[in-house]
């Protein structure tokens, strides 16, 4: 479990309401006005997109919205920067490839 | 356009205090900040600050970054937030971006308070997930409470490895190992130690090799390096980690003040490009001012005196202030700022090889090289001494500004001095009562309380304890000693929490009494242990 239920100095961590979402289709939980990649990350998500010209694989590495590496497709709209962008009920989250939503073929 | 008395860019400790100063002086203040949240690093900051207590020593980061934006709220400084500066131009015209819209707006006087950005080293395998900055687990695990995973290799030995290494460890990650290149740990040993007793090894003079994965982080290779900082053949080692946080320095973000046409210069000592500027943090544009990291990389502690220098100046250039009462305050806080500036890590001693205390005692080369004080080297120390009957041990060996302490002991069995960086000496002649406050209010967790005739054959040890779950009174486990090494049985004899402690629990164990000053950490079983 990757979620911290009950810290030692922050005691329980407050968190908005429980909604789904999904991720590249499936289904999947987090909380409301979280960052969608700390519910991804929650969840066991590593890799947000894959480079445009080496297709490398890139996850979390600022976390503030600085490196842009955790941008993902999101309710169709690609470049999202998942670690600043608050997670709503239903959001349709997909791993981008390069600039595109497609897995090139 | 909206026209202020003094327009803040960034909303830290820097920013924020800044804005609390000028407030208070009744000057109309507009902070913007690009974070969906005010506070910049300060609510990251979950542990207890050093210094005295004017700068607010012994209090946790994020309760002291609550207080200011109480303040800030209460004043009615405009904090916006999701507000981005893009630049600043002649006749300090201020461009925000906004969500979606661009605003202009303009400032009489305006503060830069932008902070820093982490350093990155560039090594196979770095752009995998699993690697990222030690900031980027700190936000994950302090803000959002998600853990970045769960074996953790931590680059970087300074004060903010060190810090978030701690930090990762109290919510539950294990730290495989700390990697330095450089020979000497270069963080406060006091939080290094804290580390090296929950058994985690300190690899100075290595090197990571790679990360190793195909769409994440499964390991990780490491390698001691010659004086080139090249890995030496046949020293690699392989760690079994799923995530690596990369600590290697900060720094200032100071594009903004070169934009707006600021005299620049690179200093190494303050972490890169900073601009020129002034006692009052005055840059070479008239009115514009630099406060906090930007300025050069120091602490949240400096950033908040500075930001409020800054703003009393800028106060007096517009007249809300007088002349002879504006120059006292900042008089007064330019002392206080030069007391944290003092000490082993001062920034004029960077670099520097330090061989002795400002005492004259010889420094423990363990603790910088291995994170821990040898037994027989707490000896020479003003803080170790034994009694009969419970009494603190004191293991701060290194001079940094701090005094808690000494503070607040209501037996004045603890004496730093005036000069709070001299080491804290423990008086023979008090008489403890084993109340715990030194303890629990230490910010570097060093001090011990130690009863060599709790009976007979056995000795009681008090130590800091933040960790979950806090074992049962009854519950026999280990005692670690500074290395982490199991050392011998120990049984719980007590485990008290307190307001006063602020979330430092004191736990109390029983061990056999040739190992009370040996026994300086509880786990509750072996096997978790390296050993
Ligand atoms: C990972 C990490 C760990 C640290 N750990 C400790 C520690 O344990 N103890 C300690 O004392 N110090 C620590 N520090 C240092 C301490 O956090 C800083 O010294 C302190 O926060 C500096 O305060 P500041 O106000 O200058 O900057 P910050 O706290 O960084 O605040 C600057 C703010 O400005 C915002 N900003 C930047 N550019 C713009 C722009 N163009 N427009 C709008 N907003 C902008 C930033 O997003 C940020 O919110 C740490 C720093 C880091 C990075
Ligand atoms: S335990 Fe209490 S009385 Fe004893 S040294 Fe610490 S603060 Fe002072
Ligand atoms: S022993 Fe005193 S001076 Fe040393 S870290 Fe603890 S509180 Fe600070
Ligand atoms: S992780 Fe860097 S922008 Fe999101």
């Amino acid at each position: 479990m990757l979620r911290i239920e009950n810290h030692p100095i922050l005691g329980e961590i407050q968190k908005g309401r429980l909604v789904r979402f999904t991720f590249d289709g499936k289904e999947l939980t987090g909380y409301e006005g979280e960052p969608i990649a700390a519910a991804l990350k929650a969840a066991g998500v590593m890799v947000h997109r894959y480079t445009t010209k080496r297709h490398e694989p890139r996850g979390v590495f600022c976390a503030i919205g600085r490196c842009t590496d955790c941008v993902m497709c999101v309710n169709g709209k690609i470049n999202v920067r998942t670690c600043v962008t608050p997670l709503e009920e239903g959001m349709d989250v997909r791993t981008q490839y390069g600039v595109s939503r497609q897995k090139p073929e | 356009m909206k026209r202020y008395d003094m327009i803040i860019v960034g909303a830290g400790p820097a920013g924020l205090s800044a804005a609390v100063e000028a407030a208070k002086h009744g000057m109309c203040v507009a902070v913007f900040d690009e974070n969906a949240k005010p506070g910049g690093q300060l609510f990251k900051q979950i542990h207890k600050f050093f210094g005295s207590k004017e700068h607010q020593a012994k209090v946790r980061g994020f309760r002291i970054g609550e207080a200011l934006l109480k303040q800030a709220n209460e004043l009615g400084v405009e904090v916006l937030l999701n507000a981005v500066v893009t630049g600043i131009y002649a006749d300090k015209e201020v461009i925000v971006r906004h969500n979606d819209t661009v605003r202009h707006v303009k400032g009489d006087t305006i503060l830069v308070a932008t902070g820093a950005s982490e350093n990155m080293i560039a090594f196979p395998g770095w752009t995998l997930p699993g690697v990222m900055g030690a900031g980027a687990a700190q936000t994950m695990i302090n803000l959002h409470g998600v853990l970045p995973g769960k074996r953790v290799l931590m680059v970087g030995s300074g004060n903010v490895g060190l810090v978030v290494s701690y930090q990762l460890m109290q919510c539950g990650c294990e730290l495989v190992g700390i990697v330095d290149v450089a020979k000497k740990i270069g963080g406060y040993g006091v939080h290094a130690a804290k580390i090296a007793r929950c058994g985690v090894p300190f690899y100075m003079g290595h090197t990571i090799v790679r990360a190793e994965g195909t769409d994440h982080v499964t390991g990780v290779v490491i390698g001691e390096v010659d004086e080139a900082y090249q890995c030496i053949s046949g020293t690699e080692k392989q760690l079994d980690v799923d995530t690596v946080c990369i600590a290697v320095g900060l720094s200032p973000m100071s594009q903004l003040l070169d934009m707006a046409g600021c005299q620049m210069q690179t200093v190494s000592a303050k972490g890169g490009t900073v601009p020129v500027c002034n006692a009052d943090g005055e840059t070479s544009v008239e009115g514009l001012y630099v406060a906090g990291d930007v300025s050069g990389i120091e602490e949240a502690s400096s950033a908040m005196i500075e930001g409020r220098i800054a703003a009393i100046s800028a106060a007096r250039k517009l007249g809300y202030l007088g002349e002879a009462p504006a120059s006292e305050e900042i008089s007064k806080l330019q002392a206080s700022l030069e007391a944290l500036r003092q000490g082993m890590f001062a920034p004029g001693n960077r670099g520097k090889i330090i061989e002795q205390t400002e005492e004259g005692i010889r420094i423990s080369n363990s603790l910088l090289t291995k994170g821990y004080l040898e037994e027989q080297e707490i000896e020479r120390f003003p803080g170790f001494h034994t009694q009969k009957g419970i009494h603190p041990v004191i293991e701060c060996t290194q001079n940094i500004p701090c005094n808690p302490c000494q503070d607040v002991c209501p037996r004045h069995c603890i004496m730093v001095g005036d000069n709070i960086t001299a080491l804290p000496v423990v008086d023979e002649n008090s008489a403890c009562s084993g109340c715990g406050l030194c303890v629990a209010s230490c910010s570097g967790q060093a001090i011990f309380l130690v009863n060599d005739s709790y009976d007979q054959t056995h000795a009681s040890v008090t130590i800091p304890y933040e960790f979950l779950p806090l074992p049962a009174v009854g519950t026999i486990g280990v005692a670690l000693d500074r290395s982490g090494n199991p050392v011998c049985e120990a049984e719980v004899l007590s485990v008290k929490a307190n307001p006063a402690f602020d979330k430092t629990n004191l736990l109390t164990m029983k061990v056999p009494k040739e190992m009370s000053q040996k026994a300086r950490f509880f786990a509750v079983k072996s096997s978790e242990q390296k050993g």
